[in-house]
C-alpha cells in the first residue's frame, strides 16, 4: 500500500504536527505564529480553527490524546495550553489558551506532555527544560527549571512511561536523562534501570554524540528501559544503561526526529526527506531499510527507476550537460526528488497501533506535506547517490 | 563542461549537500532574534568545520557551516591579469545586484571573489536541491562566462589592432 | 571615555557558554608521546608502503591519529603520511582499499582528505584528493562528510 500523502500547504514548511485521539484532527505549525488545526473529511485537510496567541514562529506542537488539551511552544519565548471551552457569549465550543509561566529568557524549541498528562516539559535555548504542572489556584502553569548541566540550546525531550523521567537532547553534543519528579504531582516513582532515588534534576545518564553532532531528537523505548538518540553526525545512538551503548553511523544525511515503533524497532528520518528503519537490541543495530520505496514507480512524477534518487530530468540534463558540453537551460524547473517528501522531515510520530507495537507512523516535511506510512513496509536503501552526478 | 571539472563539481556537490542540513534555530545569545549562526559566530558548539575543496591553487571553495546558515565562498580560476580584471568587475557586478540572486553575500570572505550565505530560510523556501543545483550551475557558468569574455576581449583587440594597422599601412 | 562600557563584551563572563576545548574530548596522550608516535607510525608505514600492502599502511596511518591542540607536529606528519599513502595508490585500486577500511577508518580519512585540500602545499595534487573523495562518497555516503564537519577533533 503506498503511503497516504496529504499536500497541506504547497510548500509552506510544517514545522510540527500532533494528531487528536481519533486521527480526525491535526493540529499543524505552517512555520508561523499561528497553530492551525485541521479536520479530516475523506482525503481531505480543512482548517477548522487558529490559535492565535504566539507572536514568533511555533517550534513544536503536542495534542495530549486522554484530556484532549494541546500544548505550543514558540520563539517568544512562551507556551500556552490550549483546552476546548464553550464561549460565555455565544455557548460555542471554541479552543482558549491557558497562560504558562516558563520563566526562560530565550526561544521554546520543543514541548511534550507526559504520559498521565498533568505535566509538560518545554525545551528551551536558555540552556534549560522548564517542567510545567497545573496550579488550580491561578488557573495557570506553573514551571520548574532543569538547568545544570545543560551547556547549550535543548532541541529534543521524551518523556519515560513512568512519567518522571526525561531524557533531553541539546547542542552541546550531548543526550542525557534528568528526574522530573515533582513532588505536588508524582508519586513517588518504582526504581527503574535508569535509577532509583530520583529527587528533581538528578541526573540519570549523560551520552555524548559519536562525533560531536547536536542531538536532534531523543525517545524511550516503549518499556523505558533503553533510551535512542539521533544526532547531527548522521548517527543513531542507542543507549541501554544497564549494557551498553550502540551506535549506527549512517550512510545518509542526519536524521532530525525518530521513534520507537517497537522495543526492537526505530524510524528515524530527517534530512534524507525519508524514514529509515532500524532495528537490533542490546547485542547491537543496524539500519535495515527505508519506509519510501524511491524506486518504484510514483503517482503525479515519472519517475524512472535506475537513476538514483534524483529524477531523469535532471539527471539527463547534467548528463547532456556533461557528456555534451551543453548548457542544462531550464535546469531545475522539473526537478524533483524521488522521495515522497520533497524537503527534510521535521517530524515523525508514531499514528497508529495494533497488538502493542506502531503499525504507521506519520510524518510532516518542510515541503508542506504530511505522510502516514505503514511502518511494516520496509523496502530496501538504494545504494546508488545519484544525488551526486553532476 | 570539460571532463576535468567534473570530479570538481561533484565534490562541491557533495559537501554542499552534507553542509544544507538547517534548520530554525532562535539565538541563545540574544533574546528573540534568529540570526544566522555562521555570520553571528557567538555559539561556538553550533558552528561546525569549516572544509575546503580545491582543484589547485588557484580553485577552491570554502564551506563553511552552521546550523541554520552556510557560507560558501569561490575563489575562480583567473590565469592571467585579464581574467582577473574581468573577474573582479564580473563579481563586483553581481554582488552589487545581490537583492536579487537572494543567496548571493553583498561581500565575499577574505581570500575569495565571491560568497554565499545561505540559511534555513533559503532551504525551506525553495528546495534544498534545487539551491545546490543553483550553486553548481554558477560554478559552471561562471568559468564559461569569464572565459568568453576573454575571447571577445583579444576578438576585439584583434580587429582594432588590424582595422588601425591597415590605416597605417595603407 | 564615556561609552566604554557599552564596548565590553559581556557574554565571556556568562558561565554557561561552551569554550572551544570543551567541545571534545582531549587526547589522553601527552603531545611529545603523539609526536614520537607519529615519527614511529611513518617508519612503519612506509615499509608497508614498499611491500606494496597499501590496505595495512593506510588503516596503520588512520589509527591513534593526532588531534586537538598543541601536538601541530604531529599533524603535519600524520598529514604527510596520509597524502603520501594517496598520491601512490592507482586510481583503479582506491574501491578495493576503501572497502577493506572501517566506517571508522572511512571517516578519518575523509578528514585527511579535505585537510589536504586545506592545506596549500605543492605536494598535494588536488585531482587525485578529488578522485579519492569521490569514490569514498560512493562507500561511505554523505554521512561520512557530515561527521567531517561536526567532529571537532580536527587532524
Amino acid at each position: 500500500m503506498a503511503p497516504e500523502t496529504f499536500n497541506l500547504s504547497q510548500g509552506t514548511p510544517l514545522l510540527a504536527h500532533s494528531f487528536n485521539a481519533d486521527r480526525s484532527q491535526v493540529a499543524v505549525s505552517f512555520n508561523s505564529k499561528d497553530a492551525q488545526i485541521l479536520t479530516r473529511s475523506g482525503s481531505s485537510w480543512t482548517p477548522t480553527e487558529l490559535l492565535a496567541e504566539h507572536d514568533k514562529v511555533i517550534t513544536s506542537i503536542d495534542w495530549a490524546p486522554q484530556s484532549n488539551r494541546i500544548v505550543t511552544a514558540s520563539q517568544d519565548r512562551n507556551a500556552y495550553v490550549w483546552q476546548e471551552t464553550p464561549d460565555p457569549e455565544t455557548g460555542k465550543i471554541v479552543w482558549k489558551p491557558t497562560l504558562v509561566l516558563l520563566r526562560i529568557n530565550r526561544a521554546a524549541t520543543y514541548v511534550r506532555w507526559s504520559p498521565n498528562e498533568d505535566k509538560f516539559a518545554v525545551a528551551s535555548g536558555a540552556r534549560a527544560i522548564a517542567v510545567c504542572s497545573f496550579d488550580p489556584e491561578n488557573n495557570w502553569w506553573v514551571s520548574k527549571h532543569l538547568k545544570k548541566p545543560i551547556r547549550s540550546t535543548v532541541l529534543a525531550i521524551d518523556w519515560h512511561p513512568n512519567n518522571v523521567l526525561i531524557a533531553a537532547g541539546s547542542a552541546d553534543m550531548k543526550a542525557r536523562v534528568f528526574s522530573a519528579y515533582i513532588k505536588e504531582v508524582d508519586a513517588k516513582p518504582p526504581p527503574t534501570v535508569w535509577g532509583s532515588k530520583l529527587p528533581f534534576n538528578t541526573i540519570c545518564g549523560e551520552y555524548t554524540s559519536p562525533s560531536g553532532g547536536w542531538v536532534h531528537a531523543v525517545a524511550f523505548s516503549p518499556s523505558g528501559d533503553a533510551m535512542a538518540f539521533a544526532s547531527h553526525d548522521s548517527s543513531i545512538t542507542v543507549v541501554y544503561p544497564s549494557s551498553g551503548v550502540c551506535t549506527v553511523k549512517m550512510v545518509s544525511l542526519p536524521a532530525m526526529t525518530l521513534t520507537w515503533t517497537s522495543e526492537q524497532s526505530i524510524i528515524a528520518a530527517g534530512h534524507d526527506c525519508q524514514p529509515y528503519v532500524f532495528s537490533g537490541n542490546e547485542g547491537g543495530w543496524e539500519g535495515v531499510g527505508t519506509l519510501d520505496d524511491v524506486t518504484g514507480p510514483k503517482a503525479g512524477g515519472a519517475a524512472r527507476p535506475g537513476v538514483g534518487k534524483l529524477n531523469s530530468a535532471a539527471f539527463n540534463t547534467f548528463r547532456s550537460a556533461d557528456s555534451r558540453g551543453q548548457s542544462s537551460s531550464g535546469a531545475g524547473s522539473e526537478v524533483q526528488l524521488l522521495t515522497t517528501h520533497q524537503n527534510s522531515i521535521t517530524s515523525v510520530r508514531p499514528y497508529e497501533f495494533s497488538g502493542g507495537v506502531v503499525s504507521k507512523v506519520s510524518t510532516s516535511g518542510l515541503d508542506g506535506r504530511l505522510v502516514i506510512w505503514d511502518a511494516n513496509e520496509v523496502s530496501a536503501v538504494s545504494t546508488k547517490l545519484g544525488g551526486l552526478s553532476v | 563542461m570539460s571532463n576535468a571539472l567534473r570530479p570538481y563539481l561533484a565534490t562541491v556537490r557533495a559537501t554542499l549537500t552534507a553542509a544544507l542540513t538547517l534548520e530554525n534555530f532562535s539565538s541563545q545569545v540574544v533574546e528573540r532574534h534568529n540570526k544566522p549562526e555562521v555570520e553571528a559566530a557567538k555559539s561556538l558548539e553550533v558552528l561546525l568545520n569549516p572544509l575546503v575543496i580545491s582543484r589547485n591553487e588557484n580553485e577552491r571553495v570554502l564551506i563553511e557551516s552552521s546550523v541554520n546558515s552556510v557560507r560558501l565562498s569561490i575563489k575562480i580560476k583567473q590565469a592571467d591579469e585579464i581574467e582577473r580584471i574581468l573577474c573582479h568587475k564580473f563579481t563586483r557586478f553581481m554582488m552589487q545586484r545581490a537583492e536579487s540572486f537572494v543567496v548571493l553575500r553583498r561581500k565575499p570572505v577574505a581570500g575569495y571573489d565571491i560568497s554565499f550565505l545561505i540559511t534555513n530560510t533559503h532551504t525551506e523556501t525553495m528546495l534544498k536541491h534545487k539551491v545546490v543545483d543553483f550553486i553548481i550551475e554558477f560554478m559552471k557558468e561562471v568559468d564559461r562566462e569569464i572565459s568568453e569574455m576573454k575571447l571577445s576581449l583579444n576578438a576585439r583587440a584583434r580587429v582594432v589592432a588590424e582595422s588601425y594597422l591597415t590605416a597605417v599601412r595603407d | 571615555m564615556e561609552g566604554a562600557f557599552r564596548k565590553i563584551d559581556v557574554d565571556i563572563y556568562d558561565e554557561d557558554v561552551l569554550q572551544e576545548h570543551e567541545l571534545y574530548e582531549p587526547d589522553s596522550r601527552d603531545p611529545a608521546a603523539v609526536l614520537d608516535d607519529a615519527r614511529a607510525k611513518q617508519t612503519s608505514v612506509r615499509s608497508a608502503l614498499n611491500k606494496g600492502d597499501t590496505v595495512s599502511a593506510l588503516s596503520l596511518a588512520l589509527s591513534d591519529y593526532p588531534f586537538g591542540l598543541n601536538v601541530d607536529d604531529a599533524k603535519v606528519i600524520a598529514l604527510q603520511v596520509v597524502l603520501s599513502i594517496l598520491n601512490t595508490t592507482k586510481s583503479t585500486d582506491i574501491p578495493n582499499v576503501l572497502k577493506a577500511l572501517t566506517p571508522e577508518q572511512h571517516d578519518v580519512l575523509m578528514k585527511y582528505i579535505y585537510k589536504g585540500m586545506a592545506s596549500s602545499g605543492s605536494d598535494v595534487n588536488g585531482n587525485i584528493l578529488l578522485d579519492w573523495h569521490e569514490k569514498l562518497t560512493e562507500i561511505a555516503g554523505l554521512g561520512c562528510i557530515v561527521r567531517t564537519m561536526t567532529d571537532r577533533k580536527t587532524v
